[in-house]
């Protein structure tokens, strides 16, 4: 116990000072979420439509009745001569010269919108001056009947009532998805460069064989190691955690019509059930990075590797998945997460099932490894 | 004591180790000569249980390795080539965490690096980490990690290997020291002058076997050669990978 | 009286409210009642939009679905009893309704709306109060409650037992005394108990429920003398308050009949300056005026085409129903532009323009008439003053109201409230008023009125709005900067300025003029003369 103690603290001493590990791992997990953030900001600024959309307005004269009617709706008239720097928008609106003779004799009076409706910068304010128009348009035609004697409401033939069932935090299930994936993809980056230094980058050291050299069991070895890169993706789990809940915040997602909050209950539940993925991580990893000859081989290994448990989060961040990943490790303590922050159930049988199975996982590549740290060929990297 | 008896190992192709038997006795130095490629390293790797014998064992203070590797490991210290030091860890830190890890309560571990760095004068270095030390430096770090817990066998793999001439005499020093107090000293070298000028008892090897024991007295007088040089040349054969 | 929804009314949103299932009979009759009787008959409160409420004890609210809003809510219920002298007499639930804020960022904080009425209910006008507030939902929950005798919360209404076809009752032969008297006795609720003291008591019994320590009030038409109530009661409980169409503490509501007479002036004013509609009616006065005469002598009989159902049916065209059509017209800005071309047509005896008119509000106007009875009747009637009885005669609409009213409530017998009721509120809470110079309920001196003894107050009057300002101008971004910030400093009242006048409706299809030749000649510039002295600040 106590050698393990030493050992565990020695390794974090080392990945401590160790500026590559440190770097890698926390800065992916500090990193991470302020550029997702700083991504959203900027991405929800230019989908949203402006408060105040500047548009130009052809023959306005020919309709000051809708003209006025859509200022009132915030989408002006762009006046270039008062505000030279205002944000106009490429969408023209032009009034045709017979609109008044045309409404005059309720024939459609016409309007054209000239813009591009592939720019996706544009398409929210498109659709709502089509939407403006076409409240404006639906309007005058109540009043028309309302001024022949007739209920407008004969031309509401259907009301249809929308009960939508999700929840404010459902909605933003996309993206909680992807923050999700990065938790757990910020446990394996975290452990991956203490993983293979410790491993193939303590064996090129030659400090491997003075270990074992030492009268410690390759079980107390493995443990050791286990524990120490273990800790260290928890630790790159706890710290994007605390970023996200600050980061998160101050992301305008209101604008989308929903919030994403990184509740502390959340956070409790992640890092719970980010420990057994921070194992399955962390002996994964090692196992790999002992089967390497060297460093910059296990470095390669490793991005293969941590292919599949990066593509079991990725799956399962979409609602697409099969429900076979709910039993899987990875993906399956991702669906549970996902569930717990769309305000389900959490699907406690298949949590505890792909839970177990990354233990057991885990547990199989430790005997993996003690038993291969007594072959002379993984020790001396013959 | 150390001693080896009837071992054979074989890596890959080559038969490294062949029926190789020596022993090393407490209060002596005993130095393992042979040249490059004679099984030395292989020999020693044996010895903590590294590498498992085709046939044949090891023993330490009369405990044989394969059987009892963590008894047997804890009566040894070793002084490995390379050092394998940690290089963002201070000479503290680093004999402090071997100390652990050879047995000692961290209290123990803490006192012991004291001691053995008062005695190794390493004292202005050892706070600061190993990065960039000179070979000197390394090499009284690695040794101290070798004795700090005070093992009776201590072991040493080519120490002098790229030491300068204060260094090589310092180490030379030590060496003698840890004979005085009873100490079983085995190392392994190449170089002959080291050998001749320390040990008490020199085993010869060349392709995993013995070749020769005895005094560097005795084993210029079984040659009849006058001079150590010749002594061993005629005993291996050949005199590639025997330094001066 | 009050009467009219507040919430933000294009039409097509109007269309949707309407959309409630009205009782099948009877309540035609409510669009007289707006003039010639507090109540006589009602439309029965539609549960179209009651909560379907899971057993969850423990719990203080559950998920539920208003009309109109597609998302998931949060509504519950406290019992309270309903007379507070008697906690262990009969008890009434009082419900409520919570928009959850987008972003929660102050948990403790809410923003109570405040329906007006009397005896409108809060939550069946979820969508319009979220319309409205939506931005201060952005952060801060938004509460609704159902005022005791409203919507949901032990409501108080009349039915009516025989069918009557709203086209050819006659308004003006209602026994306004037997209807009440009939009502009274379908009730078996204590009348007295459902004034805005009491009521005021439960909202605050809520808020402590809820746990919210500041709430933001809005109150709009009759809600402001809620909101008012609640400042001069419970003020620590209290972080803003906005007013919107200010009933001053000082006012009776009876009083209401010289702002109709003002409102349909400023309609007449309006046209007069406008170029098109005064060259298309540039004798509307005297067209409004020949109408109301024609039918002083003696109401029109015409066979018309039912305006929902198409039906052959017979039209009673009365005095009553042309002025109360128009009245209610006075109210949305889209339906007040059509009103000069219904009178023109009146005069020349189409009366197509005013029943479809006068057939929106006939399906009825969603109050608890009970409750109103029960307001008014406590609160404002014994404040008719000398000079009120004799302003009224000269108003057809305030005569008859005010006659309407007094009926009502010698039978409807509420005690009436303490003289010290009457008293304006004195208060450092910021506190926005807004008023529209064109409403023809509240208009803007009531709201100067209501300030005068507010010390952190912005009075803001919009020279566009009718009744309800936040609902047709920016000035629903004026309460989310209230709001925010918690103080009337910041609050940029440019924004009110922006000309978002409707054009007047030039005949059955087209606001827009057909200009032969010159296009230049700005249709506006006369309009301009009347936007002068418009916006105000009476007090910081």
């Amino acid at each position: 116990m106590n050698k393990l103690i030493a050992m565990v603290r020695k390794e974090l001493i080392d990945a401590a000072r160790d500026k590559r590990s440190v770097m890698a791992g926390l800065y992916y997990a500090i990193g991470t979420p302020l550029i997702m953030c700083g991504m959203f900001m900027v991405l929800i600024n230019q989908l949203t439509s402006p408060e105040d959309l500047n548009i130009t307005i052809n023959k306005a004269e020919n309709a000051p009745d809708l003209v006025r009617y859509l200022s009132r709706k915030g989408i002006n008239q762009a006046d270039l001569a008062a505000s030279p720097d205002a944000d106009v928008k490429a969408i023209t609106l032009t009034i045709t010269e017979d609109y008044a003779a045309n409404m005059a004799k309720a024939k459609p009076a016409e309007v054209i919108i000239l813009a591009d409706n592939s720019d996706e910068k544009l398409q929210n304010s498109i659709r709502r001056l089509q939407q403006e128009l076409q409240t404006y348009s639906s309007e005058m035609g109540s009043l028309r009947l309302i001024a022949r004697g007739i209920n407008p409401q004969v031309m509401q033939s259907l009301k249809v009532d929308m009960q939508d069932q999700s929840t404010p935090d459902s909605k933003g299930g996309m993206i909680l998805g992807i923050a999700i994936f990065t938790m757990i993809y910020s446990v394996f980056i975290s452990a991956m460069n203490l993983a293979i230094d410790t491993s193939a980058g303590e064996r090129e050291r030659n400090s491997l064989a003075l270990m074992l050299s030492h009268p410690i069991s390759t079980r107390q070895l493995v443990l050791g190691k286990v524990i120490a890169v273990t800790l260290f993706a928890l630790l790159g789990l706890v710290l994007i955690l605390l970023i996200s809940k600050i980061a998160y915040t101050f992301v305008p997602w209101q604008e989308l019509g929903f919030s994403i909050n990184i509740s502390t209950d959340f956070m409790q539940l992640m890092f719970v059930i980010g420990i057994p993925v921070a194992l399955l991580a962390s002996t994964l990893q090692l196992f790999v990075s002992f089967m390497a000859k060297s460093f910059k081989e296990a470095q390669s290994y490793l991005t293969m590797v941590l292919f599949v448990p990066i593509a079991l989060s990725m799956a399962a961040s979409y609602n697409i998945a099969p429900d076979v990943l709910q039993w899987i490790p990875v993906s399956g303590q991702q669906q549970a997460l996902m569930d717990f922050i769309k305000g389900k159930d959490i699907p406690m049988l298949q949590l505890a099932v792909s839970s177990t199975m990354t233990v057991v996982i885990s547990i199989g590549l430790m005997l993996g490894m003690e038993k291969m740290l007594k072959s002379e060929k993984v020790v001396f990297g013959l | 004591m150390i001693s080896v008896t009837n071992l054979s190992k074989k890596i890959g192709d080559v038969q490294a180790l062949n029926k190789l038997s020596f022993s090393a006795q407490d209060g002596h130095i005993t130095g393992l000569l042979g040249p490059n490629g004679a099984g030395k390293t292989t020999c020693l790797r044996t010895l903590f249980g590294l590498l498992t014998p085709d046939e044949g064992y090891a023993e330490v203070d009369g405990i044989n390795v394969a059987e009892k590797p963590i008894q047997a490991k804890q009566q040894l210290g070793l002084f490995p080539d390379p050092f394998g030091l940690y290089e963002r860890l201070t000479p503290r830190e680093y004999i402090t965490y071997f100390a652990e890890l050879s047995g000692m309560s961290r209290k123990e571990a803490k006192a012991a690096t004291e001691n053995v760095i008062e005695q190794l004068n390493l004292g202005d270095i050892s706070n600061r980490r190993c990065k960039g030390f000179s070979q000197g430096q390394r090499m009284k770090t690695a040794l101290a990690q070798a004795i700090v817990h005070q093992p009776t066998n201590i072991i040493l793999d080519e120490p002098t290997r790229g030491l300068d001439v204060m260094s090589t005499r310092l180490l030379r020093d030590i060496l003698i020291d840890l004979k005085s107090r009873g100490h079983c000293v085995l190392f392994s070298s190449h170089v002959m002058q080291e050998v001749a000028a320390l040990c008490d008892h020199v085993i010869v090897m060349a392709n995993g076997s013995v070749v020769a024991t005895g005094s560097p007295d005795e084993l210029c007088q079984q040659t009849g050669e006058s001079s150590l040089e010749e002594a061993f040349i005629k005993l291996i054969g050949t005199d590639e990978g025997i330094a001066a | 009286m009050i009467n009219r929804k507040f919430v933000s009314k294009s039409l097509a949103s109007r269309l949707r409210h309407y959309a409630l299932p009205p009782s099948a009979t009877g309540t035609s009759r409510l669009a007289a009642v707006i003039i010639s009787a507090l109540f006589t008959s009602t439309s029965y409160a539609s549960d179209a939009g009651q909560p379907q409420p899971l057993d969850t004890a423990e719990v203080k609210t559950h998920s539920c679905h208003l009309d109109g809003m597609s998302e998931q809510l949060q509504c519950g219920k406290i019992s309270v009893p309903e007379n507070p002298q008697q906690p262990d007499g009969k008890h009434i639930d009082i419900h409520f309704a919570i928009l959850p804020a987008i972003k929660d960022t102050h948990p403790s904080e809410a923003l109570l709306a405040i329906a007006g009425g009397p005896g409108q209910s809060a939550i069946e006008h979820a969508a319009g109060f979220d319309r409205l507030l939506n931005k201060v939902r952005q952060q801060r929950d938004i509460l609704l409650i159902d005022q005791r005798g409203t919507g949901l919360s032990n409501i108080l209404n009349c039915e009516d037992s025989e069918a009557t076809s709203m086209l050819s009752f006659n308004d003006e032969g209602v026994d306004i005394i037997a209807d009440t008297e009939k009502c009274l006795t379908q009730t078996d609720a204590d009348i007295t108990q459902y004034g805005s003291q009491t009521a005021l008591t439960d909202f605050e019994a809520v808020r402590t429920y809820l746990g919210y320590q500041k709430l933001h009030l809005y109150g709009v038409s009759y809600g402001t003398r809620m909101a008012q109530l609640y400042m001069r009661h419970y003020p620590e409980a209290l972080s803003t308050v906005t007013l919107d169409g200010v009933v001053p503490m000082q006012q009776s509501v009876v009083a209401i009949g010289s702002a109709i007479e003002r409102g349909f002036e400023l309609l007449m004013r309006d046209c007069a300056s406008n170029a098109a509609c005064h060259e298309q009616y540039p004798d509307l006065l005297n067209d409004f005026k020949t109408v109301d005469a024609r039918l002083t002598k003696q109401p029109i009989k015409q066979s018309v085409r039912d305006p929902l159902t198409n039906e052959p049916s017979t039209l009673l065209m009365t005095r009553g129903k042309f002025n109360g059509a128009i009245r209610m017209g006075l109210y949305t800005p889209a339906i007040r532009a059509l009103l000069p071309h219904a009178i023109h047509q009146a005069a020349k005896e189409d009366y197509q323009p005013i029943l479809g008119i006068y057939a929106l509000s006939a399906d009825g106007i969603g109050l608890a008439m009970g409750m109103h009875a029960s307001v008014v009747c406590g609160e404002d009637i014994h404040r008719i003053s000398d000079q009120m009885r004799k302003d009224a005669k000269e108003s057809y609409i305030s005569s008859t109201m005010m006659e309407g009213l007094e009926k009502t409530c010698e039978i409807w017998k509420v005690p009436p409230v303490a003289d010290s009721f009457s008293e304006p509120i004195s208060s450092d809470l910021p506190t926005l008023l807004l008023s529209g110079e064109l409403d023809p309920a509240t208009p803007p001196n009531w709201g100067a009125l209501a300030a005068k003894n507010l010390t952190n107050a912005k009075h803001l009057i919009s020279p566009f709005a009718t009744h309800g300002v936040a609902a047709q101008t920016c000035a629903n971004d004026l309460i989310a900067d209230l709001v925010d910030s918690a103080s009337i400093k910041k609050i940029d009242a440019s924004c009110l300025e922006k000309d978002i006048r409707r054009s007047f409706y030039l005949n059955a299809n087209s606001v827009e003029p057909v200009i032969a030749t010159d296009a230049n000649i700005p249709a506006s510039a006369d309009e301009a003369t009347s936007t002068d002295n418009a916006t105000g600040t009476d007090k910081e």
